[in-house]
Formats: structure tokens, C-alpha cells, sequence
């Protein structure tokens, strides 16, 4: 039992960091390698408002995950935007550069020692005993609850709501989504600012549940397998992904813990010998990478 | 004497006395690689507070020998390259006397390789002492002043745990998964079950990034482990220790005491968390510490004055090799000094730093236990220094 909650805890956690990558690809087709320090600076978020603020726990996580949006829509606006016709591989280029400069910010801002969010907000990350002796911690209910309730609130908006359509629509042809009226910018920015967000609160979850230190980026970039496993395109097949990748580590632990670092890369290749585009990607996309 | 006699005689004093002024003022350079970023930064980094708070105030009081002391620091981001690139530049265009390093143990080799090249003596401060530093015969230019130590630890940790456990000992045993800490876990699990008779359950070498320590943690608790060891960098032995604990283990842990080891012992509170180390905490509160803690307030360092103690020792290393260098330095002088040097560290270790042509790395290790007592809400001695003999 204890493994069946250890596998969905993780799977939730790659599922709050793998949405951001998938949002903003289905958008503009850009591989955001800079994710990982996106998710890494809404832990810091969290830290810096709580050392300055020392009211309801609740409003700092609140703001936390808003300032991180607002990194995502500020990422767009001031760098991403302007490479609107450019190339893919030159977005992509300077989404490496955005990290390695956020990685510095990081260093300079909040140095490199770890720090302790919890701590300030006043909360406690205890034990929960479940079904099974298994048990699982507070901020491991808070990564499935927040995995859930992103999932749900995306797959709503996308399908049943007017600016879920045209951002679908201009995800698929931005041309003639421009050419019916449709801002693209605004929704480029919006599927920024959404993978921001969701990266950012996996990024306060983490520093909740276990500290914060410059290095949690890596993290991010462990991830991605995930998103090639589910499908590149695929938000729906980052669920799959999150518990097949999961799964398989949290499974490599019980045989030798190095085996669990290499899982989620046996997983990918097994993947693209097999099927290339992913669980749930689509052959086109798979063809235009 | 001639006009022109007079002028020849005048120019000539006049270029002495500016010479003599330039000499004097020639300071000694030692070149400083270190992770001021990247991986394991957070252990590195406050070294750089440490040397620039003590050599300000040695530089302002004059310096060493009338010559003032230069670090340069460079960030090698925990890179076997930069650290590379660092040496090379260290020994080419700064005429380094000393190269120093505070990073992982990745970036050794690159940098002793142009130490030996170069025939520029390094030391190792903060970063793991390399075995090359151990008697019988050491590598002629690589010292260190380390707290921590590969295999000399484990002895002092695994026989700890056997005086300290009431019954057998079911031991479980923590790694990063990294070379270094890989091995030293490889041997204490070899001594703990070999020399202590100790059931020895397994071994869990944790890779760097990890999103989840429970899954980790769930297989040490369901082995049935009354005691875990962990020697790896700091995030991993504390990581796994509260995951363990969030799964409802009961049993001890024992860790090596990092420079963070102070402040996550009164964040966390727990009385079965050990950490052993070779450094005093600043609970103690000895005259040294209270020297560094005004120190560091005074220069608004970066770091907590908690985390200077590593850096502030091998400032003091320095301090001591350099008034041993007689003018004009040079890597061979560093080198003599380097090779007869005691450094009396009242207060901050259990004695002196002492190295001798056959022993670059220390002739006794003093350790010492620490922990939590939640009845005196305040970290507690638990073994006061232990001196082992280092041959």
C-alpha cells in the first residue's frame, strides 16, 4: 500500500511540473527548458513572502502561486513574445539562457543554502495514516489534491469555455486563429502564464514538504521524460506519463536506488523505440520535432 | 661631487625607496576555486564569507610579514572544467603561491593535475579530504583541513553507534549517490558488520535530485532498521531523516555534522538525531565563537555566522602557512611551511592541526556527538571529544 501512495504522491508532482511544459508547447510549439527554474523560483516566492509577512499561511501559499503566473506572463512579454517568428530552435535557445540567468538571480537573491518555508508559515508537515499502515504527509496530500484540481479546472476551461477554445485554436493554427480576430499574444501569454503557475506550485510544494535549495531545478529537468512518455502534446497524456515514469522509479528503488535515477530514461527509450509520439501525442507533432 | 654626481646619487636612492615601497606591498596571491554556486554550494559557499572577513582584518592590521594577503576567488559552479580552467589560470597568469579548493570531489583531479604540473601546493578546505592527504606517504602537494574525512569517520561513527545503542544494532546505511560517499558508506557497512557485529540491512545511495525522499525512506523503515547512518552531503542526510520521520520511524539517526547541522538540530528538534563531527557548534559558546559571531555581524556576512566555522579554520591554516612563507614567496616556500605546520584551533576542534612531511591530512582527528535534548530545549553534547590517532 505505502508503495501505491508513494507512486501517486510522485506521479502528482510530475504532473503539477509536466503541465507547464505541455501548455506552453501546445501554444507555441516551444520546448521551455527554463521550467525547472521557473517551478524552483515559486518555492523562493513563498520564502520571501513569508519572511516579510507573517499572517494567514493560506494567503502567502496564495500569493506565492500568483507571483509565480506573473513570472510566466513577464517571461512572455518581455522575452518570448519577440520571438514570435523566429525559429523554434531560437526560442528554445533563449529559454536555456532565461534559466541560466534565473539560476543566477536565484544564487544572488537568496544565496545558496537551503532554506525552510514551512518553518515561517507556522505549519507542520506530519504523518497521515491511511488504509494498509501506509502512510503519507500533509504536503503529499496537498501535490495530489492541487494535481487533481489543476487537471479538472484545465479540462473544464479548455473544453467548455470561450477562451479555452480559442486557446486550443490558436495552439493548433495561430495563423488563422489571428486571421478570425483572435489576440494570440493574449493567449500565448495566457498559456505562459498557466505553465508558470503550475510549475510554480509544484515548486511551493516541494520546498514545503522537504526545503528549498538553488538546485531544485534539476528537478524540472528530471521530469521531462514524463511529457515525452504522455505525448508532447498531449496535457491529457501527462497523467499516464507522471504515473508510468513514477511508477517505474518508485519500483527501481526496491531493486537498487541508482537503478531509480536511470527508470524514468529506460522508460523514454522504451517509449520511443515503441511509439515515438508518446502515450497519447500525436504522429504529426512527433514528425515536426 | 659633481651636479651630475648628485642627481646619479639622488635617482638611484629614489629608486630604492620606490622599489623597496613596490616590494613591500607585493602581496601574497592564492588562487581559491570553489562551488560558490551549483551543487553543494550551500556547504562551499560560506567559506568565501569566512576568508574575506578574516584576511580584511589581517590586511587591515598590515597583513602577513608587511605583505598584505590576496584571494582570488573563482566560482567553478562545481565543474570539473571551470575548476580546470581555474587552475590554469591560477598558475599561468596570477602566480598563484597556493591553490585552494572548496568543491566536490569531482573537481580534484583536474586541479591537482595542473598543481603537480605546476608544482603549486593545494589545499583542500571544505572539501572532502582526498585520500592522497593520508600518511604514510602523502602526494607532496596536496594538504587538507577538512572536518570531514573519508574512512576515518566511519571508524569513529560505527564504534559511537555500539556504545550508544542498548541492543543489537539492525543498521541501515544513507548515500548520495556520488563516488565519494558511495565508498564511505561501502566501508562502514564492511566494519559495522565485520568488526561490530552488526546486522547490516542495507544500503540506499540516493541520487542528487530527488522531487521525493519517501519512497527512499518507506525502504529503510520496512527493512526494520533500529539505526541509520547516513554520511553524504547535508540536504541528503537531513532529507531522508524527516521522510523517515513523517513515515512514523522511531529508530536513531546518525549523520555527519555539515556546516548546517547547527540550525537544522534546533528547526527540527528531534532526540534521536545525532550528528558527530570533527568541528565545535556554536552552542558551546567558547571565546573563538564569539569572536567569529561579532566578526561576521560587523561585515553583514551572507551567510549565518553558524555556517563560518569550516572556512574560518582553514583561514587560519592559511594565516598560519603564510607567516611560516618567508619574502619573497614562493610555492616551495609554501610547500616547506606547509609540511611543518601546527594551528592551534582552541575552541573550534578538539586540538591542534598538525602536519608533518609524512601526514598532510592531521596526526590526531578529534570528533565529537551532538543532539537535541528536548528537556533543556537546547543542543546538547552528547561525546565530548574522542581523539583518534591518525597514522
Amino acid at each position: 500500500m505505502q508503495l501505491v501512495v508513494n507512486v501517486i504522491v510522485l506521479a502528482s508532482l510530475y504532473c503539477l511540473i509536466c503541465c507547464g511544459y505541455v501548455l506552453v508547447y501546445r501554444a507555441s510549439r516551444v520546448l521551455n527548458l527554463a521550467h525547472g527554474e521557473i517551478m524552483t523560483l515559486g518555492g523562493y516566492f513563498l520564502l520571501s513572502i513569508t519572511l516579510v509577512t507573517t499572517g494567514n499561511p493560506f494567503v502567502s501559499l496564495g500569493l506565492a502561486v500568483c507571483a509565480s503566473l506573473l513570472v510566466g506572463l513577464v517571461v512572455y512579454f518581455a522575452l518570448m513574445k519577440f520571438m514570435a517568428g523566429e525559429s523554434v530552435f531560437a526560442a528554445v535557445l533563449v529559454t536555456v539562457a532565461l534559466g541560466i540567468l534565473l539560476r543566477g538571480l536565484i544564487t544572488l537573491i537568496w544565496t545558496s543554502q537551503s532554506w525552510h518555508p514551512l518553518e515561517n508559515l507556522g505549519l507542520t508537515n506530519t504523518g497521515h495514516k491511511l488504509l494498509g499502515n501506509a502512510v503519507i504527509s500533509t504536503f503529499g496530500i496537498a501535490a495530489v489534491l492541487s494535481a487533481i484540481a489543476l487537471y479538472v479546472a484545465l479540462f473544464v476551461c479548455l473544453k467548455f469555455t470561450r477562451w479555452g477554445l480559442r486557446m486550443r485554436a490558436v495552439g493548433e493554427n495561430p495563423l488563422l486563429a489571428s486571421q478570425r480576430g483572435i489576440d494570440i499574444h493574449k493567449y500565448y501569454s495566457l498559456s505562459w502564464g498557466l505553465a508558470a503557475f503550475s510549475g510554480g506550485l509544484a515548486g511551493i510544494i516541494m520546498a514545503c514538504d522537504s526545503g528549498l535549495e538553488p538546485n531544485m531545478y534539476v528537478i524540472g529537468l528530471m521530469a521531462f521524460p514524463v511529457v515525452l512518455v504522455g505525448g508532447l502534446d498531449s496535457l491529457g497524456g501527462v497523467i499516464p506519463g507522471s504515473l508510468v515514469v513514477a511508477l517505474a522509479q518508485v519500483a527501481a528503488i526496491s531493486i537498487s536506488p541508482q537503478a531509480s535515477e536511470v527508470a524514468p530514461f529506460i522508460v523514454l527509450l522504451c517509449m520511443l523505440l515503441i511509439r515515438p509520439w508518446g502515450l497519447f501525442g500525436t504522429k504529426e507533432e512527433w514528425e515536426r520535432v | 661631487m659633481s651636479k651630475r654626481g648628485v642627481l646619479l646619487a639622488v635617482s638611484m636612492m629614489l629608486m630604492l625607496i620606490c622599489w623597496s615601497a613596490a616590494w613591500a606591498a607585493d602581496p601574497y596571491v592564492v588562487g581559491f576555486s570553489a562551488a560558490l554556486t551549483g551543487p553543494g554550494s550551500g556547504t562551499y559557499a560560506p567559506v568565501k564569507d569566512a576568508f574575506d572577513v578574516y584576511f580584511n582584518e589581517v590586511n587591515s592590521k598590515g597583513g602577513i610579514n608587511g605583505h598584505p594577503v590576496k584571494i582570488i576567488f573563482e566560482d567553478n559552479a562545481a565543474q570539473p572544467s571551470k575548476a580546470a580552467s581555474d587552475a590554469k589560470k591560477f598558475a599561468t597568469q596570477d602566480k598563484v603561491i597556493l591553490m585552494m579548493n572548496a568543491s566536490l570531489s569531482s573537481t580534484f583531479a583536474p586541479m591537482v593535475q595542473v598543481a603537480e604540473k605546476s608544482n603549486i601546493p593545494i589545499l583542500f578546505a571544505a572539501a572532502v579530504c582526498p585520500a592522497e592527504v593520508y600518511p604514510p606517504k602523502p602526494d607532496r602537494n596536496e594538504f587538507c583541513s577538512t572536518a570531514f574525512a573519508a574512512k576515518y569517520d566511519s571508524r569513529f561513527a560505527i564504534k559511537f553507534i555500539k556504545e550508544e545503542a542498548k541492543g543489537p544494532v539492525k543498521l541501515s546505511l544513507v548515500a548520495m549517490n556520488i563516488p565519494v560517499s558511495r565508498g564511505e558508506i561501502d566501508f562502514a557497512a564492511e566494519l559495522a558488520s565485520k568488526t561490530e557485529g552488526f546486522t547490516v540491512l542495507g544500503k540506499e545511495a540516493i541520487p542528487p535530485p530527488t522531487p521525493d525522499f519517501t519512497p527512499f525512506a518507506s525502504k529503510i523503515k520496512d527493512s526494520g532498521a533500529n539505526w541509520v547512518y547516513a554520511w553524504a552531503p547535508w540536504e541528503t542526510e537531513v532529507k531522508t531523516l524527516e521522510a523517515l520521520r513523517k513515515l512514523g520511524w522511531t529508530g536513531k539517526f546518525l549523520a555527519w555534522a555539515h556546516i548546517q547541522a547547527e540550525e537544522d538540530l534546533e528547526r527540527l528538534k528531534d532526540d534521536n538525531f545525532y550528528v558527530f563531527g570533527t568541528n565545535a557548534f556554536f552552542a558551546d559558546d567558547s571565546a573563538m565563537h564569539k569572536k567569529i559571531k561579532e566578526a561576521a555581524l560587523k561585515a553583514k556576512t551572507i551567510y549565518p555566522y553558524q555556517k563560518l566555522t569550516e572556512g574560518w579554520i582553514a583561514a587560519m591554516v592559511l594565516d598560519q602557512i603564510l607567516k611560516r612563507t618567508a619574502w619573497p614567496a614562493t610555492p616551495e616556500k609554501v610547500r616547506d611551511a606547509m609540511n611543518e605546520l601546527k594551528v592551534e584551533l582552541a575552541g573550534l576542534r578538539g586540538g591542534p592541526l598538525v602536519w608533518t612531511k609524512e601526514n598532510h591530512f592531521r596526526t590526531v582527528n578529534y570528533y565529537r556527538v551532538y543532539k537535541w535534548d528536548s528537556a533543556s530545549k537546547r543542543i546538547k553534547n552528547v561525546k565530548d571529544w574522542t581523539a583518534i590517532e591518525v597514522k
